[in-house]
């Protein structure tokens, strides 16, 4: 009888840690895309590195979210 | 002359081997006058509400074809009280006794006298004729100990009725039987007396009796005292909820009851708390659930909120809750509370080797020596789960839900096994199995991702869109 115990994929100790990472890396991306739309002007825009940018940083925060609510005990 | 004769012997020989034949084809087995119980000695426990029933019985086919199976017999009235029936076969003798168990299933038979109630008891091997085995039959019956008088003040006693037969109910003719009854205390007010009937301290002796015609039945009713505390819950629900993310919540909410002499008169506390060997025997004020080895996050609240007076002893092989309610429970009050623990997901979520993945977790209520009336197990599937399907050693009621929780978009599939008149012995194992692809784990993240993205997209289009009626 093979029966392999499943545990989450992820260390469950390992959730606080993880969730302050993603977080912090994930606001430092979206500073820099808030700080580009500020100072750039019309013309030197490029869409490409705002979508980039937006893309990463709400990978980052939207990851940093769901380890906080893993380790605030929502097991969602 | 000779060639006429053999002619009419062939032909008979014929007939003879043909009607040989299809006898030995057709399957025959025994009827219930082809079996007796050489010896029956049942003892029966009376020690807490739950009254537990020890039978052996020594089984004889007395007649020409295999037995494959038996019936034990129960009155109609116990019948509806009975929550479990389990048998074993007794193998081998003194130290190498080993104990096989049998199947067990209830069974209709046409021609019951008196509505008499039947369970079916299948052999491991038919028994032969002239065989015989030894039968290990133990049954268990809930809410059978009725309590009189009906009602008592806080400093009486609580008295109950169990009424039995002497006589072991039964289909088939028993040689010779004894029937025991222990009591929980040496305060025995009656007991019906059925020659040769006598009590020796804690422990009615009926019999022994010889010789008794099948379905024989003889009503006794033992009067005595029984302060063991008669908790009862009226209603269970246990939700278990399992998450992938690594851990499962299971959430119990109870409604709880003394099922005793109801209380009658007023509730004195100075008596309760000055006189408490006397005052409130068969009251009780604290229970004992026992909860799995790693469990953490345990809660005990009600309505109001947070109820502060349990202790939890957290070990290797069990943890132990002891909480008490607000108040001491008397005959008839009620309490209802809600007990939350958490428990990690290696220790319960297996992989099939067929790829599925099940759940194995202890059925019945965690709280010692009580009766449950409706236990309603719900098991929640985290989304994306198929095909679920539940095993138990039992017949329960299943049933399928949704459910809607955090992070949902299509909900989440509950198995709803429902049971009635659940003892603790029921506390075994069952298992709940569904498919589930690990890609399906990504939906939650990226739908926050995606809800983060809008945002950042939100504010692109805002700093984009040129408002301006005239043109700069």
């Amino acid at each position: 009888m093979a029966a392999t115990p499943i545990a989450s994929p992820i260390a469950v100790a390992m959730y606080p840690t993880l969730s302050g990472i993603t977080l912090a890396i994930g606001l430092i991306v979206t500073a820099f895309f808030f700080i580009y739309e500020a100072t750039s002007s019309r013309k030197n825009r490029s869409l490409g590195m705002e979508l980039s940018t937006a893309a990463a940083a709400s990978l980052f925060l939207g990851f940093g979210s769901l380890f906080l609510l893993l380790a605030s005990g929502v097991y969602v | 002359m000779a060639a006429k004769v053999s002619d009419e012997m062939a032909a008979r020989i014929w007939i003879f081997v043909v009607a040989v034949a299809l006898s030995l084809s057709l399957p025959s087995f025994a009827s219930s006058q082809d079996l007796q119980i050489v010896n029956a000695e049942r003892r029966i426990d009376l020690s807490s509400h739950i009254v537990k029933a020890f039978l052996t019985l020594k089984v004889e086919n007395i007649g020409k074809n295999p037995a494959a199976d038996m019936l034990l017999a129960f009155p109609p009235t116990q019948i509806k009280h009975l929550s479990m029936v389990q048998a074993l076969a007794v193998t081998g003798k003194k130290k190498k006794k080993a104990y096989l168990p049998l199947d067990v299933k209830p069974s209709e038979q046409p021609d019951a006298p008196n509505d008499t109630g039947y369970f079916l008891v299948t052999f491991a091997t038919p028994l032969t004729p002239g065989e015989t085995v030894t039968l290990e039959v133990l049954y268990i019956l809930t809410h059978s100990l009725e309590p009189f008088p009906m009602e008592i003040a806080q400093s009486e006693a609580q008295l109950v009725y169990y009424r039995d037969s002497a006589v072991i109910l039964s289909p088939y003719r028993i040689k010779q039987q004894t029937t025991y009854f222990k009591t929980p205390s040496t305060r025995v007010e009656s007991f019906t007396s059925v020659e040769p009937a006598n009590r020796a301290g804690k422990e009615i002796k009926y019999g022994p009796y010889d010789d008794r015609a099948p379905y024989s039945y003889a009503p006794v009713i033992v009067h005595f005292e029984n302060n063991s505390p008669f908790a009862v819950v009226e209603e269970l629900v246990r939700e278990i909820e399992i998450s992938h993310w690594g851990s499962i919540q299971i959430t119990e909410n109870y409604r709880l009851t003394h099922g005793g002499a109801r209380h009658k008169g007023v509730f004195s506390r100075v008596d309760y708390q000055s006189r408490r060997s006397i005052s409130g025997s068969s009251s009780f004020n604290g229970l004992l659930a026992v909860l799995p080895p790693r469990v953490n996050s345990v809660y005990y609240r009600d309505d109001i909120g947070n109820i502060s007076t349990s202790h939890l002893r957290t070990g290797y092989k069990k943890s132990e809750l002891e909480f008490e309610p607000r108040y001491p429970l008397f005959g008839g009050w009620r309490a209802t509370f809600i007990i939350g623990y958490r428990v990690p997901l290696e220790d319960y979520l297996f992989e099939a080797p067929d790829g599925r993945r099940y759940l194995n977790f202890t059925f019945g209520c965690p709280l010692v020596e009580t009766i449950v009336n409706k236990l309603t197990i719900k098991v929640v599937l985290p989304e994306g789960s198929k095909d679920p399907s539940a095993v138990l050693p039992f017949t329960v009621n299943q049933d399928l839900q949704v459910k809607y929780s955090y992070l949902d978009i299509v909900g989440r599939t509950v198995v709803v096994l429902q049971k009635d008149n659940v003892v603790p012995t029921h506390n075994v194992p069952f298992q709940v199995y569904y498919t589930f692809k690990p890609i399906y784990m990504l939906a939650e993240p990226f739908m926050l991702v995606s809800a983060f993205f809008f945002v950042f997209v939100a504010s692109l289009a805002y700093v984009h869109i040129d408002l301006n009626i005239v043109k700069k």
